[in-house]
């Protein structure tokens, strides 16, 4: 078992593509054992949005994530300790990764405050000055108790360059150490540190080889959800993955949209999070291959298809769009629906395009498949980024 | 739909056998029923696949009219009828008027029609409308259009004008029934009015009986839903008996209103049939689950006994207890031990509370399985109390239990 090795975690790798970075693997946990590449849904205070466990599991989601901010604040470590962990607590046997709580910190408080300490910032709850140091986010993440968790980084938006950037990355590698020495579960939960420099590449570079030198069981790349263009982000992942070891499993944080996700596993990515697609089903719009159904929209009044015809969800065999049309304006059991499928749509082996894009990997596809798979996703985002750009990413 | 009573109980109530037939096949069930209250067409907060997950779920889903009318033309686009369209296929169909729990502005009914609130504002119906929605929707079982806007206060003047206008739709739909192709086999349940006339109540009921209806809906006890507790005046007691009285035996007779189980007891032992599950959902949307212990003599530890500290109730065992409360941070024993239900298999007090202190939908997923669980347990047992004919110790019971939580019961 993974958990009674070096770290709590193992990697295999059983199949490459010929052409791009691409590789479908296995990432055993202590609860479960991942097949990559895998979206992994985002359950940010320990639940899901409305969906049970058990219907994870139907859906063949192996992994999710809470997030150690929220968690933090409510119901706490001490509860969470209590309940023996957050597993026990909400009923997932399945594997569980959290995140370190600095990005809320930084997305989420006005008055944060980043220092060599930690992250100052302000309760949301009672006002008082609190420091979210290194060593308390690792003493929170031990007693949530998942099987992945994530260093302490310093975060800056994207768009920051100059002094402040290089900065935060190097000291995010200062953090490292301190979460690394912190850390008191290695036999049960596998801490991964995140290469940072927001859109610099010599800055990534540093970063990542400065990874190198410190004993993980898998690497994160972060800082590169926040609205950046397309081919800088694409390049960062490109710089980023040379670099990191590959018989270890690459977290790309904060992506989920299925496009980068195509891309990003053809640039050697195994793991992405994201909460779009939770967060598009509580608004009522479905995932499809196209892009989204607005299904609160009229047009889908008397549309008496599922919402994907292919899609094997419940939801999809279960319910038209022109119920869930009158459903997604008034209750709330539309969110739970809409989202099952969303779910779907994003996990390995149930819904949607991923099955078809895993299984090609898996058989060590030839060259031309990516492309094939990367041109008919790209159909619609052509419109909006020119060929050139894509280009860069694939012959820099 | 037809019905036979089984039993007339000397402690009052009656059991019954209420069967339905389709082409599906026929559905057999028991009466003293529930129906499942349904919110849009689906059981609240609820996926058809988590609806599964409840047992003993009743066969009838009972499906207001008024977040849903206004679709009409979209379900008969759709052609095979409301509960094909709302993904129930397997449940006989009955189209009501109102929301129970949904508080209805009064003073809108008119001798043209009914108003009915959906998310969007407001519908009126008349007779036509009414039927075109219903011929749209091939309900199994469907009110007839009703003026149920009255209650105590309404003088006599009003109350009769509320029967007189009732009779009158009844009339008007029951001749569309008759040329409609689509509503030839529905079973029309006819309502009966009155306030609290007993008077105009007799008329309602002989009037209605001597038309061609299935079923009988009484209502006009509470104008706009407003959760008073009925069972408090003496007088709706006894006009709801005199009621009774001219109702044919053969016939089901419903209400449609959210009652306790004590509550329940109490209108099956004065000739209920039929009543609705919109009390569990009132509960799920408050945060609160039902502890009601409905064996004899009572055995179970709820939840809140085991907590210390509790407060002014923690002597007696309640109907419900109040996950919101704070006493429930550290139970990490379920709602209910021995509940059966999935929840309380599943979950424990504390993530529960840390599920609606967060505002998680997943809290009211959870309690609406649990409170509809026990419910449609509580239905069961009423039947099997029935024929051992052990009801007022039932009653007496649940009536100690309820204790100091009466006054907020509902809502």
């Amino acid at each position: 078992m993974a958990g009674r090795g070096k770290h709590a975690l193992s990697f295999k790798i059983l199949g490459e593509c010929s052409t791009s970075k691409a590789r479908a693997s296995a990432v055993t946990l202590p609860h479960a054992t991942v097949e990559a590449p895998v979206f992994m849904p985002v359950g940010t205070q320990g639940t899901l949005k409305g969906l049970v466990p058990d219907q994870l599991r139907e859906l063949d989601c192996k992994i999710m994530l809470g997030n150690t901010y929220h968690l933090g604040h409510r119901p706490g470590p001490d509860l969470l300790e209590k309940a023996g962990g957050l597993h026990k607590f909400m009923n997932w046997d399945r594997a569980l990764l959290t995140d370190s709580g600095g990005f809320q910190m930084v997305s989420l408080l006005e008055l944060a405050e980043i220092t060599e300490e930690g992250v100052k910032f302000k309760s949301p709850h009672d006002g008082s000055m609190m420091l979210l140091t290194p060593e308390k986010s690792i003493e929170i993440q031990n007693a949530i108790g998942a099987d992945i968790i994530m260093q302490l980084d310093d975060v800056v938006h994207s768009s920051v360059s100059g002094p402040r950037l290089e900065e935060a990355m190097h000291r995010t590698i200062r953090w490292l150490d301190r979460c690394i020495a912190a850390h008191k579960r290695p036999s049960e939960q596998c801490l991964f540190p995140i290469v940072q420099g927001g859109l610099n590449a010599e800055l990534r570079e540093k970063c990542a080889k400065e990874l190198l030198k410190r004993d993980v069981g898998g690497y994160a790349i972060g800082g590169l959800s926040g609205g950046e263009e397309k081919s800088d982000f694409w390049k960062m992942v490109k710089v980023s993955t040379d670099l990191l070891p590959k018989d270890k499993p690459r977290y790309l944080m904060g992506v989920g949209f299925a496009v980068d996700l195509v891309v990003c596993v053809a640039l050697g990515c195994d793991m992405f999070d994201c909460v779009f697609p939770t967060r598009t089903a509580r608004f009522g719009c479905a995932l499809v291959k196209t892009g989204q159904l607005n299904l609160k929209s009229k047009s889908f009044a008397q549309d008496f298809r599922p919402i994907d015809g292919s899609c094997l969800c419940p939801t999809c065999k279960t319910y038209t769009r022109a119920y869930l049309h009158t459903l997604a304006n008034t209750e709330a059991a539309a969110c739970n629906i809409i989202t099952v499928h969303n779910v779907a749509y994003q996990v390995p082996s149930v819904g949607g395009w991923w099955p078809l894009c895993w299984a090609l990997l898996f058989l060590s596809c030839q060259t031309s498949i990516v492309l094939i798979l990367l041109t008919f996703y790209f159909f619609l985002p052509l419109v909006l980024n020119p060929v050139n750009e894509i280009c860069i990413v694939y012959n820099p | 739909m037809k019905y036979t009573v089984e039993a007339v109980l000397a402690s009052g109530g009656r059991l019954g056998k209420l069967s339905q037939t389709s082409t599906a096949g026929t559905i057999a069930m028991e009466t003293p029923m529930c129906t499942l209250f349904t919110k849009g067409g689906s059981a609240p907060h609820l996926s058809a696949v988590m609806l599964q997950r409840i047992s003993q779920v009743p066969e009838v889903a009972c499906m207001s009219l008024g977040s849903i009318a206004s679709h009409h033309e979209n379900v008969r686009e759709f052609g095979k009828g409301l509960g094909e369209f709302s993904a129930m296929k397997d449940k006989v169909i009955f189209t009501t008027l109102h929301d129970a729990t949904a508080a209805v502005a009064s003073g809108k009914n008119d001798k043209g029609g009914v108003a009915v609130w959906g998310k969007g504002g407001k519908m009126k119906l008349d007779p036509q409308l009414y039927m075109k929605v219903q011929e749209a929707f091939c309900p199994d079982w469907f009110q007839a259009l009703s003026d149920g806007d009255t209650d105590k206060t309404c003088g006599k003047k009003r109350l009769l004008k509320a029967v007189d206008r009732t009779l009158d739709f009844l009339d008007d739909i029951v001749e569309m029934k008759n040329e409609s192709e689509v509503l030839k086999t529905s079973s029309l349940i006819g309502a009966i009015e009155g306030g609290y006339s007993v008077e105009e109540r007799r008329r309602s009921a002989k009037e209605t009986a001597a038309r061609p209806v299935d079923g009988f809906l009484i209502e006009g006890f509470e104008k706009g839903h407003s959760s008073v507790d009925l069972f408090a005046d003496e007088e709706f007691m006894t006009v709801l008996t005199e009621t009774m009285v001219h109702l044919p035996d053969d016939k089901p007779r419903m209400m449609d209103a959210v009652w306790s189980p004590l509550q329940v007891i109490r209108a099956f032992r004065l000739g209920i049939d039929v009543f609705s599950s919109a009390y569990p959902h009132t509960l799920t949307e408050k945060g609160f689950a039902l502890t009601a212990d409905y064996s004899l003599p009572p055995t179970s530890q709820p939840a809140k006994l085991e907590l210390e500290g509790s407060k002014e109730n923690s002597a007696s065992s309640g109907f419900y207890v109040d996950l919101n409360d704070k006493r429930f941070f550290e139970s990490f024993s379920p709602i209910l031990p021995g509940c059966g239900c999935y929840t309380c298999a599943n979950f424990t007090c504390s993530y529960l509370h840390h599920l609606l202190n967060t505002s998680e939908l997943l809290a009211y997923v959870l309690l609406t399985i649990h409170n509809f669980e026990q419910y449609f347990k509580f239905f069961a047992r009423l039947r099997e109390t029935g024929r051992q004919d052990k009801l007022s110790e039932l009653e007496q019971s649940l009536a100690r239990q309820e204790g100091g939580q009466r006054e907020d019961v509902v809502r």
